[in-house]
């Protein structure tokens, strides 16, 4: 027999998942949300949504909530995303940083989200490819999601046609090769990009960074609402050191969600800024 | 110098004390901490504490680093009572405009908690308190907002406070706004009121569904 989640299992759950992960699902979500629901209860043996919720929220290890978040999350992503920001960031940001900090000093990159890892080994192949300095200065690319599911598919490194199609083919060369149909990317890369896992909306977890100076958060904090997005704002200023970098999505824009940071304007990107000193 | 190999360690992080787990008391001592870094995550540990309403309030008033009062107030929207409503609402007496526009956007997300407490700013000696009042309303989702904002309308002895009000119904006022509008342009003889309250009058019937 299949379950039946009802409107208010429905609220219970959305309000549940909405403090674990920031992550707010309107009502037009209701069909996406109970199909996937409906396939954990039923691969759970429950016969009930009570009875699952009831597993989810108690069980110890928090598996059964990691699959279901592995499910409910949106994970598109592909590579050269947005590559206007990249470009950005080898042409003016990391010029900047390079300049004020001492040359000793490790540059450290943090994408959060990372979702299968198209965004950290793009950054990975720009910096290679178009910022020269790398030569004078060591660079650390770390990335993290809450899905674990696309933290294997990232370390894997095993991506698409699609996945890759915006990727030059001078870069295609050197970096990947073909597996079948798909392209593995190469050893260099996979050994240079850290990935973890890690809950945005969760301070504990994200202070296990620290004294980062450039960081990604792109294409998620759309799915968080108003408060959430402050709160991760305000999580990520925390472990980013004075005058680091932050990159959002398009759609995004740190205006609306916290005054903390100071907008930068850019010839290729809007970015934003943690002040080099707090009044 | 190049892209660093992984070292599939973690980074060790410089010690901090919030970094551990720690009870609500040593969190209420480190938000007194002579550190900002230190007391901007006490105050944000605390958000899932009720009973630290009071410290971070206490905080709030004394603290002078922005970041760290910028999460004090969201520590406050996510407790979301009407004790940390009542306390942000103080700080609409500041003289600190900043504190003040902070309070006022915190409390325009906190639409639940702040229902009893906007009643009581609605009705406050001090016409600027009102007016910030409505200026809450402005983006408050509430069911009662209009119906607090033609309260205001018909009762507020202050022009300038009616047309803070007046300026939003010209916007969201729907027909149970006719009569105030109507009572409005007539109670004060006032040349800016009578053109708001007309224009208002006019955009409501325009938007009327065909019969
Ligand atoms: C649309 S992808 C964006 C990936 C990449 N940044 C890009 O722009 O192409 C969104 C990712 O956010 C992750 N995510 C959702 N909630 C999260 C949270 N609370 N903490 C960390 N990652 C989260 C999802 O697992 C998903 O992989």
């Amino acid at each position: 027999m299949t379950a039946i989640i009802s409107q208010d299992d429905f609220l219970v759950f959305r309000e549940y998942f909405y403090r674990k992960t920031g992550i707010r699902f309107e009502s037009s979500k209701r069909y996406f949300v109970d199909k996937r629901l409906i396939d954990r209860i039923t691969a759970n043996d429950c016969a009930s949504f009570r009875e699952y919720f009831t597993r989810l929220r108690f069980q110890a290890n928090g598996e059964e909530l990691q699959r279901l978040t592995n499910l409910l999350t949106v994970n598109e992503t592909y590579f050269m995303r947005e590559e206007y920001q990249f470009d950005c960031l080898t042409s003016h940001i990391l010029p900047e940083l390079s300049e004020h900090l001492p040359t000793d000093k490790i540059i450290n990159i943090w994408c959060i989200p990372s979702s299968s890892g198209e965004e950290p080994y793009s950054i990975a192949m720009q910096l290679l490819e178009n910022w020269p300095m790398l030569r004078n200065r060591d660079v650390r690319l770390l990335a993290s999601d809450i899905n674990t599911r696309m933290l294997d598919m990232a370390e894997e490194g095993l991506y698409s046609e699609r996945s890759i199609r915006n990727v030059p083919p001078t870069w295609r060369a050197r970096y990947f090769s073909r597996v079948g149909d798909m392209y593995q990317i190469c050893d260099e890369l996979r050994a240079c990009v850290e990935f973890s896992h890690v809950n945005l909306a969760n301070p504990v977890e994200v202070r296990r960074q620290h004294a980062i100076d450039v960081v990604f958060c792109r294409n998620l904090l759309i799915y968080f609402d108003d408060l959430s997005r402050k709160e991760a704002a305000e999580s990520l200023y925390d472990v980013m050191s004075p005058g680091g970098f932050i990159c959002l999505g398009h759609s995004e824009s740190m205006g609306r969600i916290s005054p903390l940071f100071t907008v930068r304007k850019f010839p290729e990107a809007i970015v934003y800024q943690k002040p080099w000193e707090e009044s | 110098m190049a892209l660093l190999q992984k070292s599939g360690q973690p980074r060790p992080a410089p010690d901090d004390p919030t970094g551990r787990i720690l009870d609500v008391e040593a969190l209420e001592r480190c938000l007194h901490d002579p550190s900002a870094d230190i007391r901007r995550r006490a105050a944000a540990d605390l958000a899932s504490c009720q009973q630290a309403t009071q410290w971070l309030l206490t905080q709030l008033q004394q603290e002078t680093i922005p970041s760290v009062r910028q999460v004090i107030i969201t520590s406050l929207t996510r407790i979301n009572t009407t004790e940390a409503v009542q306390g942000l609402a103080t700080c609409l007496r500041a003289e600190d405009a900043r504190l003040r526009n902070d309070a006022i956007e915190a409390m325009k997300q906190m639409p639940d908690a702040m229902a009893p407490v906007i009643e009581e700013l609605l009705q406050d000696q001090d016409p600027d308190i009102r007016i910030f009042a409505v200026n809450i309303l402005e983006s408050l989702c509430h069911e009662q907002v209009e119906n607090w904002l033609l309260d205001v309308m018909d009762n507020d002895a202050s022009i300038n406070v009616v047309c803070a009000a007046l300026d939003i119904i010209g916007e969201v006022g729907t027909e149970i706004a006719l009569p105030v509008l109507e009572r409005t342009a007539r109670r004060f003889n006032d040349a800016y009121v009578g053109f708001a309250c007309d224009l208002a009058i006019r955009r409501i019937a325009d938007s009327r569904p065909a019969s």
